[in-house]
């Protein structure tokens, strides 16, 4: 009877949440994928709104477009999380030291995180990397070459730069506390058994902390797929689409083209992508954890 | 080996370290420079500071930018209140409500949170529209609280979890209530967490970018609006530029840094013991 009571009561806690996530979140989807169904163009209010079943989804699968961008948003996700691990295990390898100021330099390494997407394009965009007035066109004159075309041919390998240098703070943080986390009797032992220091941050320490690695690129994986702001301030998904992802497209489509179908079909094609890759990673990570087992 | 000659063999590699973390920070610290100079000396691109002025701080403290500050600073603050009102009852419900479907219910917050912002746009613009949501501070707090109150119940259900249970149990026996010993004992208990959790939350919402550029245009747009426009209508004037980027960053950075190790903690716990 008590046990019962308390059941209501954390239902009725739980309630004014739910509906304020479902509100927000659940129901936009499920109207998301009606929308997906219908051609509706707000700026062409004559045609009206008429459901035409699946051709949104045709129009997409057979656009040229759209491959590019899916393309690109993979090039993306792969390479800013394989770089974001790498550079996270060195910082982490580096910070998990006692030396003079190691706070300060933690802190220096960690701010990028905690600054907005729109500051942090845009001051890359101007005073780092503009090709006339930047450091870029600064060091492409003293060494006498051409600036180095951030903005046009490599705009894709910009966005990259920008988000390892967003995320990779994050990756450091969850790193350095798997470090920390290290009981210290097993690198004693490995000191004892003489392992060098390679064999011992490959077959040690790495696997120990494979657990925090994993979360890292996992949260890395579901940031780094929703990436939309870096984009607006920097490339704006241009040239042409080079540097558009999946997030970016939705936008163009729905607030400068306007097609709400077109545009919320995209949007259901960019949730399956997400949750898809989201589970390929998380089974790969099980599996790999029952065979260890 | 003598302690002076061994300091002296990792002086080098010590030296690696700062380097590599000034070059990382290199941006965000030649903004701060940059933001010092005067509107003349910023091209072409140097370290020194010729001649020193803090003119660029006040004129844009004078400028419009302290009304995007303003929209920014009610919808976060309102957002973060409202997120934990709604979370931390939750989070509180999943790990001593004795629920049966617990689990099934943290999922289904948990599974929300991965979901890219672009699957609910079209149908919010088009709801806000109709509803007068579009462009006030109202909407935009509702957006982000109903985005962030799983981030809430996420993190504080893993600080919730730390808190013995025995404590609750013993509290029980005598025979105080629930919502006392909520206030009383768990609350204080789980503070910390609970803090850096809003800490985290008014991060997140001050430097949202999507749903702020497409949900507002002039009466509620906050600081990442603004700052998406400085560069087709200001041009040039990278040190007022800087000044603004500088003056915008330190909330979110300063809050950051005093959040990061309980963040790492909130984030990572449920994961990486599961």
């Amino acid at each position: 009877m008590h046990d019962e009571l308390r059941r209501r009561r954390s239902r009725l806690l739980s309630l004014p949440a739910i509906i304020v996530v479902a509100v927000v979140t659940q129901a936009p989807i499920l109207a998301t994928l009606g929308l997906s169904l219908v051609r509706w163009i707000v700026v062409r209010p004559d045609l009206g709104i008429t459901f035409i079943g699946l051709d949104n989804y045709a129009d997409i699968f057979t656009s040229r477009d759209f491959y590019e961008v899916v393309l690109n948003t993979v090039v993306i996700t792969v390479a800013s999380l394989a770089i974001c691990t790498v550079l996270g295990i060195l910082f982490g390898l580096m910070l998990n030291r006692d030396f003079p100021g190691v706070n300060i330099v933690r802190t220096l390494i960690i701010s990028p995180f905690f600054v907005m997407d729109a500051v942090a394009g845009i001051v890359w965009r101007t005073i780092i990397l503009n090709s006339s007035f930047g450091w870029n066109g600064y060091f492409a004159t003293l060494f006498g070459v051409k600036p180095f075309d951030f903005f046009g041919v490599h705009s894709l390998l910009t966005i990259v730069i920008l988000i390892v240098w967003q995320w990779t703070p994050f990756f450091v943080l969850i790193i350095l506390a798997g470090f920390q986390n290290i009981e210290p009797e097993i690198m004693d032992s490995a000191r004892v058994d003489g392992t060098g220091w390679l064999r011992e941050l490959l077959f040690i320490r790495l696997p120990v902390i494979m657990n925090h690695i994993e979360v890292a690129v996992l949260l890395g994986l579901i940031f780094v797929l929703k990436v939309f702001g870096l984009i607006f301030v920097t490339t704006r998904g241009g040239p042409g689409y080079s540097s558009s992802n999946l997030p970016y497209y939705v936008y163009r489509t729905a607030f400068l083209g306007w097609d709400v179908g077109h545009a919320a079909a995209v949007a259901v094609v960019t949730v399956v992508v997400t949750l898809l890759a989201i589970m390929a990673l998380f089974r790969w990570f099980r599996r790999r954890v029952t065979e260890a087992a | 080996m003598s302690r002076g000659s061994r300091a002296l063999r990792r002086a080098p590699g010590i030296a690696l370290i700062w380097l590599a973390a000034i070059l990382w920070c290199f941006p965000l610290l030649y903004m701060l420079i940059t933001s010092f100079k005067g509107e003349a000396d910023v091209l072409p691109p140097s370290l020194w500071i010729a001649h020193p002025t803090l003119e660029n701080y006040a004129t844009v403290l004078q400028h419009e930018i302290v009304r995007y500050i303003l929209d920014s600073a009610v919808i976060s603050v309102t957002a973060v209140a409202a997120c934990l009102v709604f979370g931390v009852p939750v989070a509180y419900a999943l790990v001593f409500g004795g629920l049966r479907n617990s689990d099934n219910l943290y999922f289904w917050f948990l599974s929300t949170t991965l979901l890219p912002p672009v699957a609910v746009i079209v149908p919010v613009f088009l709801l806000f529209r109709v509803t007068g949501l579009l462009d006030t501070l109202g909407g935009m707090i509702l957006i982000y609280t109903g985005v962030n109150v799983p981030i809430v119940i996420w993190m504080t259900r893993s600080f919730l979890l730390d808190v013995p249970r025995e404590i609750l149990e013993s509290s029980d026996m005598d025979g105080s209530s629930r919502l006392r010993s909520f206030f009383s004992i768990i609350l204080p208990l789980a503070r910390q967490g609970i803090v850096s959790t809003g800490l985290l939350v008014f991060i997140f919402v001050w430097n949202e970018f999507f749903f702020s550029i497409n949900l507002t245009y002039v009466n509620a747009a906050p600081v990442p609006v603004y700052m998406a426009s400085f560069m087709t209508q200001q041009g040039l004037f990278w040190a007022k530029l800087c000044a603004i980027s500088t003056l915008v960053v330190l909330p979110p950075m300063i809050l950051g840094w005093l959040a990061q190790r309980s963040l790492v903690k909130g984030l990572t716990m449920g994961a990486v013991k599961g």
